[in-house]
């Protein structure tokens, strides 16, 4: 076996979360590629479920959601939710000491009813009970050899406290690892589980891999106002900028944020804000600002289930809407959407290159499921990376300068205060080419043509939109962002079971490279988009703006990220109905 | 640098007689004397009459969106400490819209200056009450009677820890430039109330009026006893004009400088992207 789910569940407070961390750490040191899913409450504390899925595989994977190959139950409410995910002859791992007796169970699975607690007790706590069942996973799966390289992530991860808590973590772990070792009773097959270390990697979060293309793309000013899930850019971004003399400022609410962005972006700095969707409703008229004067900013909206407060820890890609209409106006923006941490890194890189080329907001879609989730990315070779400074003015004395210079691009040269001859008022209303307000129809007319005209300089250089699978497929699967991982995976399975399949991923949604989308609903019999909201939002915009012809959706709104397995299922319908030559209606719901 | 130096390209689009003429030229001249450099100032401001300030003005601007000045302003100052930052606004932009920014910038202390021309309605709009509407006004919205009392911008610079408070009014420009110099010389967030009257919309707080209850600060009032400086904000003895407020505390900028200095004390020599990207190795 080359590919490995490990679940570790319980409630908020039992640190599951650390134990889940400490793992992948390790998993991606060894040299393994590591993939995870964290799914966790808005209290720090109480009654609240926490959810660390890792996925542990030779070859890179798409997403970690699926079905669980070890399950690690450190309370007894998640053991009855997650039983339904574990796979045949699967292992289940839980507290004797808490549960005498499963008040549901399967037969079909291995269980190992542990007494995790006296483990811990006998070694000097109760509270490391996590360590003793990371010790106990890592036994399991011992030829993996993770055991050395977990103690020196225990270390790192517990190098600021003290010696006293490394030593506890470490002194749990090897209880659990012996447990395995010299008292269970084995009858499961993972100890074959075997896989070859494929080289260095690196390992972040989606959240850390924005903040990083941040720095690398030469953004010195962050701006933001504290909010799940993105909270960890601005977190992030607080320890790395000022090393590198930029600043990192907190702000009274998301208003403020993007504001103060604009004026330092507006100073000739890069800036940007980071925020999710109360954040991102609030931040609307100023990114008006921003498209208006062309001021170049990044915007990056880790999405949550909304509308309102919605559910705070929880995904969805509902905003798309928002980010592609959300501001009133004709206003011209650039929307990007990246599948999973590499292309989060990647794509945000790409915002800052078009906010500054084009002088245009640029907003980095991302979400809940893809934010916190810590994964393997190939190692960044910074020296191939493009990085794109915006264009300015050459200037000398008696020089007239006119900022909105109405050029063939549309894009005008950009002077920054504290530069000679370059001095202009920029503005949110309406104005002349020289930078003077003005209601004039032909002036309002020719400018908004003007500000529109850069996205069509800027077409020609978007990410060219992404296929996978068969071309000669004739089911086609439009999505976008991170559930692109699971649709790839579903297609793999396809493929095993015979059907084809191919899939269109656009990292642009914003101009809509319609195009692209064209020429692949033109090429399949039957499409279907897959998306994470209700309201079909994506393939609402490709149905009025790219065919006539009838388009399937599948649709999830329940705060998980789909997986891979009921994607695979819809695609299996699908491939029935059209063998049977049913016709499909349009605008058919299959709401999850 | 001559006041003449300072004219933007847009004339000012005021109406005759609208006190914040005497505002500009005060603003103007106190920038002269000061020898600011047009390259290296920067007009912030949100919506309303006097928002339209930058335009006015030779230097770089940014005319942004209602109540917003402070966080472009304070944003900008950040993220260029060299720039003069002054934010310029009415009593609407400041205290109704962008009330919240205007806390959060005095406690925090950007050496910038903040100029607030308040006449105690929207004029933009064709008047309808603000925030410093005096109760009983009657306008269209509020045909019978304004129901809601007056926020004071002295009192609330000065419970938010602005290290600079001062007022002033269209009135008397001599004072009004003294009073705007001697706050573009502070250093730290120096805000300036003045009274400048509307012409059109503001029968009630006319140049008359305030010229009546206008009065100085006496000669011998302590500029750091806060205490006090809240005192004749209160009072409703007359409206009293002049320094209330002034003390000398680190700025946002000093304060970063020194998170700066911690976050690279041991950092090795030639630190580099490369080096932060080894804590994801």
């Amino acid at each position: 076996m080359k590919d490995l789910r490990i679940k570790i569940s319980g409630t908020s407070g039992q640190g599951i979360i650390s134990s889940g961390d400490i793992l992948s750490y390790a998993t991606a040191r060894k040299g393994y590629y590591v993939t995870t899913y964290r799914a966790f409450p808005s209290e720090i504390r109480g009654d609240g479920k926490c959810y660390y899925t890792l996925r542990i595989s030779e070859h890179k994977a798409l997403t970690a959601t699926g079905e669980t190959d070890v399950l690690v139950c450190l309370d007894e409410d998640t053991i009855y939710e997650c039983l339904s995910e574990l796979k045949q002859n699967s292992i289940l791992i839980y507290d004797s000491d808490l549960v005498s007796e499963l008040k549901e169970t399967r037969d079909d699975i291995i269980k190992y009813a542990i007494p995790l607690k006296t483990i811990a007790k006998n070694i000097g706590s109760e509270r490391s009970r996590n360590m003793v069942a990371l010790g106990i996973v890592v036994g399991l799966i011992q030829n993996l050899h993770l055991e050395e390289q977990i103690l020196k992530d225990i270390e790192l991860r517990y190098k600021s406290k003290s010696q006293e808590v490394i030593d506890a973590n470490k002194k749990a772990l090897n209880a659990g690892f012996e447990y395995v070792k010299s008292t269970l009773k084995r009858i499961d097959d993972y100890d074959k589980v075997q896989m070859a270390s494929t080289g260095a990697k690196l390992i972040m979060s989606g959240n850390e891999a924005i903040g990083l293309a941040a720095l690398v793309s030469g953004c010195r000013f962050f701006a933001g106002y504290p909010i799940t899930p993105a909270t960890e850019i601005m977190e992030w971004l607080a320890k790395e900028l000022p090393k590198f003399g930029g600043k990192m400022v907190q702000c009274e609410d998301e208003i403020a944020a993007i504001n103060y962005a604009l004026g330092a972006s507006y100073s000739g700095v890069k800036a940007m804000t980071a925020t999710s969707g109360p954040g991102f409703s609030l931040m609307q008229e100023a990114l008006g600002l921003a498209s208006m004067a062309e001021i170049p900013i990044v915007i990056a909206d880790v999405q949550r289930c909304g509308p309102s407060t919605g559910v705070p820890t929880k995904t969805e890609q509902s905003d798309l809407f928002a980010a592609m209409y959300g501001t009133h106006g004709d206003c011209p923006k650039i929307v990007l959407a990246p599948m999973n941490v590499a292309d989060c890194f990647y794509q945000t890189i790409n915002a800052f290159n078009f906010a500054e080329q084009y002088q245009v907001p640029v907003i980095v879609l991302s979400d809940a499921s893809l934010g916190p989730r810590r994964e393997c990315v190939d190692l960044i070779d910074l020296d191939k990376l493009n990085i794109i400074n915006r264009q300015k003015p050459v200037l000398k004395e008696g020089d007239t300068y006119n900022r909105y210079e109405d050029t063939p691009s549309g894009i005008s040269p950009i002077s920054c205060p504290g530069d000679l001859y370059g001095e202009h008022v920029v503005t949110g209303l309406e104005h002349t080419p020289q930078n003077a307000p003005t209601p004039e129809p032909h002036v309002h007319r020719m400018m908004t043509e003007k500000r529109f005209r850069k996205l069509e300089t800027a077409a020609g250089q978007f990410s060219k939109a992404k296929t996978y699978g068969d071309e000669n497929a004739s089911i086609g699967i439009i999505s976008w962002g991170s559930t692109s991982g699971p649709v790839f995976e579903a297609i793999d399975k396809a493929k095993e079971n015979g059907i084809k399949v191919q899939a269109l991923y656009p990292r642009t949604l914003y101009p809509l490279p319609t195009d692209w989308i064209k020429g692949f609903i033109k090429n399949k019999d039957v499409v279907i988009v897959i998306e994470a909201n209700y309201n079909a939002q994506f393939k609402s915009t490709i149905v009025e703006r790219c065919t006539k012809t009838e388009v399937l959706e599948f649709l999830k709104y329940d705060g998980t990220p789909f997986t891979p397995e009921e994607i695979y299922e819809e695609i299996q319908k699908v491939s029935k109905l059209q063998e049977s030559k049913y016709s499909l209606t349009t605008n058919k719901h299959t709401h999850f | 640098m001559q006041t003449m130096d300072y004219k933007g390209k847009v004339k000012p689009s005021w109406c005759p007689g609208c006190g914040n003429h005497a505002v500009l030229s005060a603003l103007r001249q106190a920038m002269a004397e000061l020898d600011y450099k047009t390259h290296e100032t920067a007009i912030v401001s949100g919506i309303g009459c006097s928002s339209r300030f930058p335009f006015f003005m030779s230097t770089y601007g940014f005319h942004s969106i209602h109540g917003r000045a402070l966080p472009v302003a304070i944003g900008l100052k950040e993220a260029k400490p060299e720039i003069n930052v002054i934010a310029v606004g009415g009593d609407g932009d400041g205290l109704s819209i962008g009330g919240n920014h205007f806390i959060h910038a005095g406690r925090k202390n950007p050496n910038i200056t903040y100029i607030m021309m308040d006449n105690e309605i929207y004029a933009l709009t064709k008047g309808q009450c603000s925030p410093t509407s005096r109760i009983g006004t009657i306008t269209k919205c509020n045909p019978y009677a304004w129901t809601a009392d007056r926020i004071n911008p002295v009192l609330m610079a000065l419970s938010f820890n602005a290290s600079y408070v001062a007022r002033g009014y269209s009135g008397d420009i001599k004072q009004l430039e003294q009073l705007i110099l001697e706050g573009l010389k502070h250093k730290g967030f120096s805000f300036i109330h003045i009274i400048s009257p509307c012409v059109q919309y503001n029968k009630v707080s006319s140049f008359e009026k305030i010229k009546e209850i206008a009065r100085n600060l006496p000669n011998d009032h302590d500029v750091t006893d806060k205490v006090n400086a809240m005192k004749y904000a209160f009072s409703s003895d007359g409206l009293y004009t002049g320094v209330f407020y002034k003390v000398e505390r680190p700025t946002y900028e000093e304060r970063y400088k020194e998170v700066i200095s911690t976050a690279q004390k041991n950092l090795p020599d030639n630190y580099s992207i490369k080096d932060v990207i080894k804590q994801f190795q």
